[in-house]
C-alpha cells in the first residue's frame, strides 16, 4: 500500500491502473456500504402506511 | 380503466419499490451531508415514488426513475446549501469506524472528502456511473441532461478527484496526471459493463 516508489524511476502503467482501479474500488465501497445495510424499519412502516392510506380512500381499482 | 398494461398493480410496484429502498439510501448518502438527512431524503423519495406510481410505466427503468425522484426533492430542498460542502465530522467519524483497517479508512476518508469539494453535478455524475454502477443513459436521464453531458462531468470529475487526492498525498507526483486519468478510464468503463448487465 505504502510502497515508496524509487526516485527516478516512471510510474508504470501498472502501478497507475491499480490506483485508478482502487479508486473505482472504494467508490463503489462508499455506495454499497450503504446500499447493504439492514433498511430500516421506519421506510417500510411508512410505505405501509401510504398504502393503508390509499386503500381506505374511494378508488377506482378493482383490486 | 383499470386494466392499463402500462402500469404497475399497487402490489407489485410496492414490492419493486421496497427492493429499490437500499439504493435510494445510497444514492441520497452520497448526496447528503450526513446519514439522517439522507434517510429523510430517501424517506421523502419514496413516498414520492408511492404517490406517483400512476405515471410510472411498467417495464421501463425503475431505479432511474425513482433517483430522478430523489435527486428532484434534494435540489427543491436544498437550494441554498448543498454548493461543495465541506464533510460533515460526524460522516467523517462514521466511515473510520466502520471500517476494521484504519489505512483503507483514511483513504475512503479522503476519496469522500474529495467527493464533497466537486461541484454537484459533477459528484452526482461519478456517484452515479462510478459508484452506483449506473449506465451513461441512465444517468442523464435521471439528471435530465444528455448522455455527452454526462460523460463529461465523469469525465471533469474523475480527474478532479484524483488532482484532490494527488495533491493531498505526498507520494505522488503530479505529473502523472494523464496517465492516472486514462487509468480511471479503464474502471469507468468497467463500470459500464457492470451496469449494461440488465438491471430488472
Amino acid at each position: 500500500m505504502n510502497k515508496k516508489k524509487q526516485p527516478g524511476q516512471q510510474k508504470s502503467d501498472a502501478d497507475l491502473k491499480r490506483r485508478g482501479a482502487k479508486i473505482g474500488d472504494q467508490l463503489r465501497r462508499i455506495y454499497e456500504d450503504v446500499a447493504k445495510e439492514e433498511v430500516p424499519d421506519e421506510f417500510l412502516k411508512l410505505l405501509e402506511e401510504a398504502d393503508k392510506k390509499k386503500s381506505s380512500k374511494p378508488s377506482t381499482s378493482d383490486e | 380503466m383499470t386494466d392499463d398494461p402500462a402500469t404497475l398493480d399497487d402490489a407489485t410496484f410496492k414490492q419493486e419499490l421496497t427492493v429499490l429502498i437500499p439504493h435510494l439510501r445510497a444514492f441520497a448518502r452520497s448526496l447528503c451531508r450526513d446519514a439522517s438527512q439522507a434517510d429523510d431524503l430517501a424517506q421523502d423519495a419514496m413516498l414520492k415514488a408511492w404517490n406517483a406510481r400512476e405515471s410510472f410505466v411498467a417495464g421501463t427503468n425503475m431505479k432511474a426513475w425513482a433517483f430522478t425522484i430523489l435527486r428532484n426533492a434534494f435540489y427543491s430542498e436544498k437550494r441554498r446549501s448543498w454548493r461543495r460542502q465541506p464533510l460533515d465530522p460526524e460522516v467523517a467519524e462514521a466511515t473510520l469506524v466502520s471500517n476494521s483497517n484504519p489505512a483503507d479508512a483514511l483513504e475512503l476518508l479522503a476519496l469522500r472528502n474529495a467527493l464533497a469539494m466537486l461541484p454537484v453535478d459533477q459528484k452526482e455524475a461519478l456517484i452515479l456511473v462510478g459508484a452506483g454502477g449506473m449506465a451513461y443513459e441512465e444517468a442523464a436521464e435521471i439528471c435530465g441532461c444528455a448522455v455527452g453531458t454526462i460523460k463529461s462531468r465523469v469525465s471533469r470529475a474523475r480527474k478532479a478527484v484524483i488532482e484532490i487526492l494527488e495533491s493531498n498525498s505526498t507520494g505522488y507526483n503530479s505529473d502523472s496526471g494523464m496517465s492516472a486519468e486514462k487509468a480511471f478510464d479503464d474502471i469507468m468503463m468497467q463500470a459500464d459493463e457492470i451496469a449494461r448487465a440488465p438491471t430488472s
